[in-house]
């Protein structure tokens, strides 16, 4: 639910019960006032009444008004003080009963008392109900409309620097935050809310970069003991009294030191490409780029009598680095030749904003969805470091492009969107 | 021959001096920054190899200084780093070649016999062993005085051999002499027999003693008696 219409439920939640209070008061202060009125003008009628029986000679009942409620009549008793009352008389003309106020009153007049008789309409109580409903209801409209109308303009102009950090936030990105800056607004609240913003990015940036650095440096400073082990395997390798044994032995380590500086080497290029430290790009034609890439591979295409076809549809140029392209090329081509069977084939297709990579090969093992997931890899693959996909996916978000996997036809397909 | 080692780690130092030093270099060595420049400014190297990250100063300005006083020593950087950019750099100050940690011996052994080949313009271009002579300018091989025809592969292959003759080359030094970054992604070892079983044929076809012995399973030695 929107801040305004909150506001505004709480706002009527709040109202509602006061301006029935104050309904209930009104309802009985009109009435009280109006009742007033009724008998202020009863009595003046009264005054008149008494006017007229001063000028008559003979005492006789005398009709004060047409529908002869309001009379004076000569009595005997003596005299009485004014009573007023409540009545309620069937009136043939409108067909209901109408509320009448009426006086009685005692004049005497040269020895003569009159009993005089003023009755008047009163308003009807479900007539006042029903305009102070109307009236309330009215009321409570213009609120409304008045609370929505000043919200509206209070969250264009109040909280227009809130809208606007919260644009920022959503489109905060780690990689370029030293373009990101909350910066200070005149509403107190608002820019308590940019420091503490900008003091919590700046934490989580300066964390990220330590982070970074040390993932850096640490693969850095594998590099030199990793070359310390091979320049003496190297060595070691060279004694004359080595037997098949410890050379199998020796063998393992010399393997598996290879295979350690692999990854330390990928973990750099991803550090690297998370960094954006290949920073200058060229125009590429992929069709170039592919053609280099597989007259690299062809031994290995060759040994495994891959059938290789490339439809290109369009001379597909993109701008990247071309260190990045390469990698990105060979390491899908890599893919698809190493996950490919005895004698399958690859197809690659380019079209005006898309390439796709499709190999022949055994079903997947593990989902799909962590192909491209740092060290996930498929069982068969024993000899894959799991890290060539992830790295894929790195270099295609540096540039915003989009990679995506499925099976169709038997064929695994990788599809780039640029 | 005269080679200064420049790298700190004392290991590194101590293997990569006892390798190269079996090649009959003379081999000199400075574990810092001010320790490589006294030795630079004091002798004259034919080849120095200088780590990029020292205690006390970079390796760059090592080449820097070397340059401005037009030292004729071949320079081959060593970096943990493998960053394009210091490569490039290096490589724009005047070093002649770069090469990435970890790295195996046999390669630097390589390198540093490819970088005199080219810097020793005056003496003997070809590389002459027994029947086999090399014409690395061409890339060419010849047996007995009749030329070989060997691929590409098979050249380097054959080269990196000699350059590492009498020595046993693991066959994974030999993958990454042969395919770089990508060895550790392909069945190298494999594509190694093809190769090495098509250029003894070759070479066999010619009139060449078959000098590639292998060591178990580890790999190859290119035994040859001068």
């Amino acid at each position: 639910m929107k801040l305004i219409s909150k506001t505004l439920v709480y706002y009527l939640l709040i109202s509602l019960p006061l301006l029935g209070i104050a309904g209930v008061f009104s309802y009985y202060l009109i009435q009280n006032e109006l009742r007033d009125g009724t008998d202020e003008s009863l009595q003046k009628e009264k005054t008149y009444a008494e006017e007229i029986i001063k000028t008559i000679k003979e005492p006789h009942t005398v009709f004060l008004s047409t529908d002869s409620l309001s009379t004076a009549i000569p009595i005997k008793s003596s005299k009485k003080t004014d009573v007023y009352s409540d009545i309620s008389i069937y009136d043939k003309t409108e067909k209901e009963y109408l509320n009448h106020r009426v006086l009685k009153s005692f004049f005497t007049y040269q020895n003569q008392t009159y009993l005089i008789t003023i009755s008047k309409t009163t308003l009807e109580e479900d007539e006042l109900t029903e305009g102070l409903f109307s009236a309330f209801g009215l009321i409570i409209s213009f609120l409304v409309i008045g609370f929505l109308l000043v919200n509206w303009l209070l969250s264009k102009i109040l909280w227009k620097p809130f809208y606007k950090t919260l644009h920022e936030l959503n489109a905060y990105e780690i990689k370029d935050h030293e373009q990101r800056h909350f910066s200070t607004v005149n509403t107190l609240e608002f820019n308590q809310l940019n420091e503490a913003l900008n003091k919590m990015t700046e934490k989580i940036y300066s964390d990220f970069s330590q982070q970074k650095e040390f993932t850096e440096n640490a693969s850095h400073e594998m590099q030199t003991p990793l070359a310390v082990i091979k320049a003496h395997l190297d060595l070691l390798i060279q004694s004359p009294h080595l037997q098949e044994e410890e050379m199998n032995h020796l063998q393992a380590i010399e393997n598996t030191t290879k295979k350690l500086a692999s990854l330390n080497k990928a973990l750099i290029l991803l550090s690297k490409i998370d960094n954006h430290q290949f920073k200058e790009s060229d125009s590429i034609s992929l069709k170039n780029s592919i053609d280099k890439t597989i007259r690299q591979y062809s031994d290995l295409i060759q040994s495994k009598k891959i059938s290789i076809e490339v439809i290109a549809d369009d001379a597909l140029t993109v701008n990247m680095n071309i260190v990045l392209a390469d990698i990105l090329i060979s390491n899908l081509l890599q893919n698809a030749i190493r996950h490919n069977i005895e004698g399958g084939k690859i197809l690659i297709q380019i079209n005006q904003h898309s390439l796709s990579i499709s190999n022949s090969g055994k079903p997947l093992t593990i989902n799909p969805k962590d192909l491209f997931v740092r060290f996930k890899k498929d069982d068969s693959s024993i000899d894959s470091l799991g890290i060539g996909l992830s790295i894929t996916k790195s270099i295609l978000d540096t540039y915003g492009y989009s990679i995506s996997y499925h099976y169709l036809n038997q064929l695994h397909v990788f599809e780039i969107k640029f | 021959m005269k080679i200064l080692i420049i790298e700190d780690e004392p290991e590194l130092r101590k293997s990569m001096k006892q390798y190269l030093h079996q090649e009959g270099y003379v081999i000199e060595s400075a574990s810092d920054y001010s320790k490589a420049l006294e030795k630079i400014e004091v002798y004259d190297y034919d080849c120095i190899l200088v780590d990029i990250n020292l205690p006390q100063g970079n390796g760059l300005d090592i080449i820097k200084h070397l340059k401005q006083n037009h030292s004729k020593a071949g320079i081959i950087i060593i970096s943990a780093k493998n960053s394009s950019d210091d490569k490039i750099l290096g490589l724009d100050l005047g070093a002649d070649d770069y090469l990435a940690k970890p790295f195996n011996l046999a390669e630097l052994n390589s390198r540093i016999k490819a970088l005199i080949r080219r810097r020793n313009f005056d003496g003997n271009k070809l590389i002459e062993i027994n029947e086999i002579t090399i014409i690395p300018e061409e890339r060419a091989v010849k047996v007995h005085n009749i030329p070989v025809n060997l691929t590409a592969k098979e050249y380097d292959l054959l080269l990196f051999f000699i350059s590492n003759k009498n020595r046993v080359v693991s066959k994974n030094s030999i993958a990454e002499h042969l395919w770089g970054d990508d060895s550790d992604q392909i069945d190298s070892h494999d594509f190694i027999y093809v190769h090495l079983r098509n250029l003894r044929k070759k070479l066999a076809e010619k009139g060449c003693v078959d000098y590639v012995q292998t060591i178990y399973g580890i790999g190859y030695n290119f035994k040859i008696s001068v």
